[in-house]
């Protein structure tokens, strides 16, 4: 009899588990996905070393390589390109989510303060903007988001969402569909819709290659595709450290000329 | 091209290599990049079709070894092809070019030599929120893209505004008390008279989108009177300020100095307002407006010493009103196309500079470029500077 009630209790309880984890998977909102993926995409600090490749529309490819730092979980961003020659030194400071830009050209000795407009601009001609580069908090300060009808996406059960700018909102693009993996909450694809025209899309970008470093699940692999000029992009992590205590100073005029 | 090929290029460049290849032994962690550059330039000048160039090489070096000790050095090497010989009167308007006397004549000859030199070579320490700089070294100051009144140190062509400048022998101090705030001090010696060495400082603040400066200088400033190529020095000090930053969605800039000089009656001011925007199909366009109180504003009064101070970069502008403006627009991802202008508002004379910028190969630059003046004889930007058309391919290595 004990045996029965033991087993009647573990299966209430097991099932009372369950039920509670479906409950609370099912009641996660599209506010929430967005700010775990963010979280997840922007860790507190970290400093990488990145390989940018550019399939051109003339089939050319073309690449660079660089150093990135990051702190306050992406508010402060510094680029510092180390290869090609042609960009050796160029560095890119982006404060305030990718607000304020300002670029040092070493051969002038330089910086320059770019406006707002210029995020619209590529990155070295890749399918990056600076938008793309910065602008941590991008998804969750500009747009609205919805939760749409889980999918299957390059292999993983996604959350999907849909994110739509804000009237109030300077952001680049109309809107933007992203299926977030439940597991990782990496975003797996997104697909960002044209400024003018929604239904028109104007990039995809996917992650792939994901790992767990230092606790942090990180796609290894980024690809935008352009599907407007028919071009892509690759950025690869070749190196990646979470565990970093960047001062503040890096990411001044000061750091730049470093 | 025979002179690019020439054998004296080549040893003169094996002489720089056998100079920096034991460097680069020494210190394992110093960086060896650079550039080679040739370009070409058609002038029809009085109806005469010239042709003139150069092929440049800069060798860069710059050790990484130490981030709180850091030196750096570039070597560059011009070798001339084509014209080389140029009588500056043949720029002026014929009634100045005129009235020169014979035997001033030969004055107004120059020729190009083949040059090498060390044109940047520094040491820069590093600590904490602390940077001091001695050396021959790039110094750059002021927001505007055209020009800078603030300044003083550079010679900008407006019509290649953004090309490197020469490196200046100085010491600079440049303390950051805080994120987005700095404080430069700059000396630049000359001879080894402290008076006559040039004095600077500047401040630095960052308040929202905006960085905002405010910048002293006291120099010497050398005007020559071309008539008898007899100089004078004279103390002048700057004081001025500069922003940048955002409005509607623009960016705006300025920048604006007052120069007190020793006789108060030559006292002067400028200053440089822009913006610029970019639309969301990537069309780029930008306008500055420049004033500059010394210069003049009718072009009938423009005289020899005029002409020549501004040829020669003594002063920044002949006439006294100039608006500036450049489009771009992205053909392609690799491939821009887009104009400049400059167009002197004080005597409605214009230059166009329509042009082509391509990253043709991984590390080679393309430009090609168009100067067509479009002004009266004796206007600011008249047809005597000859139309003219460059090429120049920039490959890095």
């Amino acid at each position: 009899m004990f045996k029965y009630l033991l087993g009647f209790i573990l299966l209430f309880l097991t099932c009372a588990i369950y039920s509670h984890l479906v409950w609370a998977e099912d009641n996660i909102t599209a506010g929430e996905i967005i700010n775990t993926m963010t979280q997840t995409m922007n860790p507190e600090q970290s400093e990488a070393k990145m390989k940018m490749t550019i399939m051109t529309t003339s089939g050319e490819e073309r690449s660079f390589l660089y150093h990135t730092y990051s702190k306050g979980r992406g508010k402060k961003t510094l680029m510092k390109y180390l290869e090609p020659s042609r960009v050796k030194g160029q560095t890119i400071l982006m404060l305030n989510d990718g607000d304020d830009i300002w670029i040092y050209f070493p051969k002038r000795n330089h910086v320059r303060k770019l406006a707002s407009h210029a995020r619209r601009q590529k990155l070295e001609g890749s399918d990056f903007s600076y938008e793309d580069m910065g602008g941590s908090n991008t998804f969750v300060e500009k747009y609205e988001s919805v939760l749409l009808e889980d999918e299957k996406k390059e292999g993983h059960q996604c959350y999907k969402l849909k994110l739509t700018r804000k009237p109030e909102s300077d952001a680049g693009y109309s809107r933007i569909i992203v299926w977030v993996d439940k597991k990782t909450f990496v975003p797996i694809v997104i697909d960002y819709y044209h400024d003018k025209d929604p239904e028109l899309r104007e990039k995809q970008l996917i992650c792939t290659d994901i790992e767990l470093i230092d606790g942090i699940y990180t796609p290894m692999k980024f690809t935008m595709y352009n599907k407007l000029d028919d071009t892509k992009t690759t950025m690869e992590i070749i190196e990646i450290n979470y565990n970093v205590d960047l001062p503040d100073a890096l990411f001044t005029e000061e750091g730049m000329k470093q | 091209m025979k002179n690019l090929c020439s054998k004296n290029w080549i040893i003169e460049l094996i002489i720089i290599w056998l100079l920096l290849l034991p460097l680069a032994g020494l210190y394992g962690q110093v960086e060896i990049y650079g550039y080679f550059e040739p370009q070409y330039a058609g002038y029809l000048l009085n109806r005469n079709y010239n042709q003139t160039g150069y092929g440049k090489l800069r060798i860069d070096l710059k050790n990484t070894e130490n981030k709180n000790v850091r030196f750096g050095a570039d070597l560059i090497y011009l070798n001339y092809f084509g014209l080389r010989h140029w009588n500056i009167l043949d720029f002026l308007p014929d009634e100045i070019a005129d009235s020169i006397p014979a035997e001033m004549l030969p004055y107004y000859e120059s020729y190009f030599n083949d040059t090498i030199y060390l044109d940047n070579a520094y040491v820069r320490l590093n600590v904490p929120k602390f940077a001091l700089m001695i050396g021959k070294q790039q110094i750059s100051f002021g927001t505007g893209y055209f020009a800078n009144p603030t300044d003083q140190l550079n010679i900008k062509d407006a019509l290649d505004p953004t090309y490197e400048q020469p490196g200046h022998n100085a010491l600079r101090i440049e303390i950051y008390p805080v994120p987005r705030i700095s404080i430069t001090a700059l000396y630049t010696p000359i001879n080894a008279d402290w008076q006559q060495s040039g004095k600077l400082g500047r401040v630095k603040l960052g308040l929202g989108h905006f960085d905002i400066s405010a910048i002293a200088y006291r120099f010497w400033h050398t005007t020559t009177d071309f008539y008898t190529f007899q100089s004078a020095t004279e103390e002048q000090t700057m004081l001025g300020a500069d922003f940048v930053g955002e409005l509607l969605g623009c960016g705006v800039w300025g920048e604006g100095v007052y120069n007190v000089m020793t006789d108060e009656r030559e006292n002067s001011y400028e200053y440089l307002v822009g913006g610029d925007y970019t639309f969301k199909n990537g069309f780029y366009t930008m306008f500055e407006y420049h004033h500059n109180s010394i210069a003049k504003d009718d072009y009938h009064n423009y005289d020899l010493n005029d002409w020549m101070r501004y040829i020669t970069g003594e002063v920044k502008t002949i006439s006294r009103d100039q608006l500036y403006g450049l489009t771009q627009y992205p053909i392609t991802d690799l491939t821009t196309v887009g104009s400049m202008f400059i167009f002197s508002i004080s005597d409605q004379s214009v230059v166009l500079a329509p042009m082509i910028n391509s990253s043709l190969f991984e590390n080679i630059d393309l430009t090609l470029m168009f100067n067509i003046f479009i002004g009266a004889e004796g206007k600011a930007f008249n047809h005597n500077f000859g139309n003219s058309g460059l090429l120049r391919a920039t490959v890095y290595f």
